[in-house]
């Protein structure tokens, strides 16, 4: 059995990752590790997670993730990282790759990106009272009818 | 100062489990970069460890599992809100360890293929026995053995496996070893140089004198040396490797004997088989790993025995487990020639040799190694 591991052309150019995060990964994907999982109550599908913020200096972002504030760093990997995408015959369109009849196989890994740096939040989260921005999200689950979902993100931290 | 937001994807689990991290070594990441390998493929059998093959090198791939996890991020697409979608979580990156190329399933997969000096009648042999043997193309085994192109490519040489009619066949050694002492012969009777032979008279000499088959000479010409690829095939010059066709026939003559027999005989028959214009080639440096050589009580000679690392376990346990049956103490310079096969480098050897085995050094400076406590496992 031979499953082909392709360098995917970039396949849609006009999305791109905005550019303080291409700095750290590819145009196409960055890596943030965090110390813990998401966890997500209710429907996750669309919304929004949390807030990433650049400070003018790009050295310290941070991540809002509901009541937490978590300081992260940009750090650069022992060794570079790419970033596969598994593909199937399932999954139609994920690329008009025209090699994959020739290939004969169904299943076939992508390369995204080879990432070099990641962004890792490692630190204990801070507890915030309120993010005006971030509130919607997470309150819109509580009062129930609200327009914008009834997802609540949260992060598991673990030491 | 720049705001950006984290979203989840709009269709639930829609690429969850479809992102894997590579951590790549660096002289794959620098191939990458430049552009020069874009090849890179899994293989293997179902039942079997992944491999990762480049067109040069194999990789095993060894899963390590992080207490953190990793969020793949990708912009939108489509319908998708936010500036950034969080395509996946991952607990989990492969490694890349360099590895051997499994080649050794060639040898269990041609088993029965063997194609020998009776048998050269392809189509007769077809008629009496159909459907009696297996057929592999270079394809079947491309699919089947963990290796990459190169490596394989290497491996079908040195294992002497011959494409008769689209299909592998290992040659018989016995019929190597007359093959290439014909080839011997004949390049003197023409009086060829070895560095700029004719290979077409070369194989036209064979087969008219020796009925051996054209395409059969040729392959074994292009393992022993090096055809020049011209465009008019009467002009091909053949760049005969003298001394790996010497130390062929010496296997040969080696394998031939399952008795042990004295260095000065081998030696002998040796020299006869290849030719008085080629015996300076004859060394027993040549069949290193092939064989086991104990002094003797009535002569002065050494007496040689066949045993090749072929032949031995593949596993670093196994196979020294086995070496210090036959033995139970080595010489450092005699044991590495049956480590060659299974360590990617001396480096490699030695960490097996430290790992499997216990070294001492004694009043002479020579180190030994013995069998490490009791069972090695």
């Amino acid at each position: 059995m031979i499953i082909p591991i392709n360098f995917a052309s970039s396949s849609n150019s006009d999305a791109r990752l905005p550019p303080q995060l291409a700095r750290i990964g590819t145009d196409e994907v960055v890596l943030i590790e965090l110390q813990g999982a998401l966890q997500v109550e209710g429907d996750r599908a669309g919304q929004q997670v949390g807030k990433l913020h650049f400070a003018n200096d790009d050295e310290k972002p941070t991540l809002t993730i509901g009541h937490h504030l978590l300081e992260g760093k940009v750090v650069k990997l022992p060794k570079p990282l790419a970033v596969l995408y598994k593909r199937q015959a399932s999954t139609p369109g994920a690329l008009d790759d025209p090699s994959r009849e020739d290939s004969g196989s169904d299943v076939g890994y992508d390369v995204v990106g080879v990432v070099k740096r990641k962004l890792i939040f490692s630190k204990r989260p801070i507890p915030i009272v309120s993010t005006p921005s971030v509130s919607s999200a997470v309150n819109g689950g509580e009062s129930g009818g609200n327009a914008s979902g009834n997802a609540k993100a949260s992060l598991k931290w673990q030491r | 100062m720049t705001d950006i937001d984290l979203h989840f994807p709009q269709r639930n689990n829609s690429s969850t489990g479809c992102y894997c991290l590579l951590e790549l070594p660096p002289e794959l990441f620098a191939v990458m970069q430049d552009g020069t390998e874009s090849n890179l493929t899994v293989k293997g059998r179902a039942t079997d460890d992944a491999v990762l093959c480049t067109s040069e090198k194999t990789y095993n791939i060894r899963s390590v599992t992080l207490s953190n996890a990793f969020c793949v991020l990708t912009s939108p697409e489509g319908e998708e809100s936010g500036q950034t979608v969080i395509r996946d979580s991952i607990q989990e990156i492969y490694e890349l360890v360099p590895s051997i190329s499994k080649l050794h399933r060639i040898d269990g997969i041609l088993k029965d293929c063997e194609y020998d000096e009776g048998l050269e009648d392809d189509d007769d042999y077809r008629n009496d026995r159909p459907n009696k043997r297996a057929r592999y193309t270079y394809s079947d085994i491309k699919m089947d053995v963990q290796a990459s192109d190169c490596e394989l490519d290497r491996g079908l040489r040195e294992k002497h496996v011959l494409v008769v009619n689209g299909e592998l066949r290992p040659i018989s050694p016995s019929y190597l070893t007359t093959v290439l002492e014909l080839l011997l012969t004949t390049l003197v009777s023409l009086s060829q140089s070895p560095d700029a032979a004719s290979a077409v008279d070369l194989a036209d000499a064979l087969e008219n004198d020796h009925e051996i088959r054209r395409d059969i000479s040729m392959q074994v010409m292009s393992w022993f040396g090096e055809l020049s690829s011209e465009a008019v095939k009467s002009a091909m010059k053949w760049k005969a490797d003298i001394e790996a066709i010497v130390r062929q026939v010496g296997l040969g003559i080696l394998r031939a004997h399952s008795e042990p027999l004295s260095q000065d005989e081998l030696l002998k028959k040796w020299s006869d088989a290849v030719g008085d214009t080629f015996e300076t080639k004859v060394s027993m440096a040549h069949l290193l790993g092939n064989y086991l050589s104990e002094p003797s009580a009535s002569t002065a000679s050494h007496r040689i025995t066949y045993f090749p690392s072929s032949r031995l376990p593949l596993s670093p346990a196994e196979r020294l487990s086995d070496l210090f049956l036959t033995r139970s103490r080595w010489k450092a310079d005699d044991i590495a020639p049956f480590l060659a096969d299974i360590a990617v480098d001396n480096k490699d050897r030695d960490k097996m040799l430290m790992k499997y085995a216990r070294s001492t050094t004694d009043a002479t400076g020579v180190t030994w190694y013995t069998a490490k406590g009791g069972v090695v496992s």
